[in-house]
């Protein structure tokens, strides 16, 4: 509609959260609100599960159940929702609940187990977690040591670290006090260290930062 | 400060936050096992920051929007009752219907449109879009002021609880020119303790006048409580022929 629109999506993530429309949000602009924070929900979805195919079932559900509330909504209500929060939110629980009842079957929790699984398993199509994986072992050891995190904790840490969130957005997502997000936020980085090791050194070392850092 | 002070600190010192102040520099620069936890968390979450932004597939998108657009087709027949104003003896009634039946009744109170969009839609918790009213409802209006009877099947009362539906659905047993009391209503829907939420339920009932919540009064026959006032409650009640007040 407005023409800065377009623009603005292809600004990098962290910049994309500000508000951009006096609009409340509405079925009516529901496209330009997947446009907008696909992107990001895949992302968060792919780390949190560490499987592509999961990422993207989690984040079209994700998306068709903000579809549904914002059509139950009254234009009280959706004025005065903030969009980007109650997203992740939603995409949270989404993979909660997916990761509850997909378990034992699910791929990077199999790969935990023989990391090798996870290097040898490749697919074809584009830009694929395992070819991040082949082009730096360290870089997978992270992603692993990610996922070997409870849920609550790799939440916090890949909002805080990953998607680059405050601590208040974070509690917000997440509804909980900012002072357990900080806490929480630090018993993930906490076991991390434990995981990873001395090779935390290294990567820091080699590595370049692929987001944006806060 | 002691390490543990400190080390609570440094996602915020990590992020140019205040924290970087003068207390933490100096304990930093004397204790050797802070300067190397730190040095551990900024790897870490540099670690983590290192991890690569991965794309979604291109037809993601696409994906989506053909899930919602089913979707948004079945909305738009559906997901907002019409609301409007109709003519009656208590003055103008303010109705909100859907397809199944009226959803929503209350006194209008001279209430810009805006308002009572506002006020409807917080009691049902879901979009209202101003209509003129269809003949049936209207008919469903003249019909209760002639008759003080009510067709429930023309009420749509769906969305709320079953506590909240057979409270209701009792009240409108009750016989025009009569009361009952919540205490009564509360033991014929099989909930003898639930006086005081029935008592709730009538409060927030939104279809008023078709669900005769005017008609359900205290223990001692007091008239109690009314959402448009207890004098309004007592008119309606000498309207349809009830005799003590």
């Amino acid at each position: 509609m407005v023409p800065s629109v377009r623009t603005a999506e292809r600004k990098p993530a962290i910049a994309a959260g500000a508000p951009r429309s006096a609009d409340a949000p509405s079925v009516e602009h529901f496209e330009r609100i997947v446009d907008e924070f696909q992107r990001r929900l895949y992302g968060f979805a792919l780390r949190m599960t560490g499987n592509r195919e999961d990422a993207e079932e989690i984040v079209q559900d994700a998306f068709v159940r903000a579809f549904r509330a914002l059509g139950k909504m009254s234009e009280e209500q959706r004025r005065e929702l903030r969009l980007q929060p109650w997203l992740y939110t939603i995409t949270l629980n989404v993979t909660r609940n997916r990761l509850r009842s997909k378990r034992p079957t699910n791929v990077a929790l199999d790969a935990l187990a023989d990391p090798d699984a996870l290097l040898n398993n490749t697919q074809e199509g584009p830009e694929q977690p395992e070819q991040i994986v082949e082009r730096g072992t360290d870089l997978a050891l992270v992603e692993q040591a990610l996922l070997q995190l409870p849920m609550h904790l790799r939440a916090a840490a890949t909002l805080r670290f990953i998607e680059g969130r405050s601590h208040p957005e974070i509690a917000e997502i997440l509804n909980q006090p900012i002072g357990t997000v900080k806490s929480h936020v630090h018993r993930a980085v906490r076991i991390l260290r434990r995981i990873l090791g001395p090779q935390v050194g290294r990567i820091a070392s080699t590595e370049e930062p692929a987001n944006a850092l806060q | 400060m002691r390490c543990s002070d400190v080390e609570a600190l440094w996602d915020e010192m990590r992020s140019g936050g205040e924290a970087g102040d003068e207390h933490v520099l100096a304990h930093l620069r004397r204790c050797k096992d802070c300067q190397y936890s730190y040095e551990q968390f900024e790897g870490v979450a540099y670690c983590l920051n290192c991890l690569p932004t991965v794309e979604p597939p291109q037809s993601l998108v696409p994906r989506i929007l053909e899930h919602v657009r089913s979707l948004r087709n079945h909305f738009r027949s559906t997901h907002a009752d019409g609301f409007g104003r109709v003519p009656s003896p208590l003055g103008a009634l303010l109705l909100a219907w859907r397809d199944t039946g009226v959803s929503f009744v209350g006194i209008d109170r001279g209430e810009d449109d805006e308002t009572a969009r506002t006020f409807i839609e917080r009691r049902l918790r879901r979009p209202v879009r101003n209509a003129p009213p269809p003949q049936w409802v209207v008919d469903a209006v003249n019909r209760f002021f002639s008759t003080w009877q009510v067709d429930v099947s023309r009420i749509d009362i769906s969305e709320l609880s079953p506590f909240e539906r057979a409270a209701l659905m009792k009240a409108a047993q009750i016989p025009p020119g009569e009361v009952r009391s919540y205490g009564w209503i509360a033991r014929e829907i099989g909930h003898p303790q639930a006086a005081r939420a029935v008592g709730q339920v009538m409060a927030r009932n939104p279809v008023a006048l078709f669900f005769p919540c005017h008609r359900v009064v205290d223990a001692s026959g007091a008239l109690h409580n009314y959402g448009y006032g207890i004098e309004l409650k007592a008119r309606i009640l000498k309207m349809e022929g009830y005799k003590r007040a």
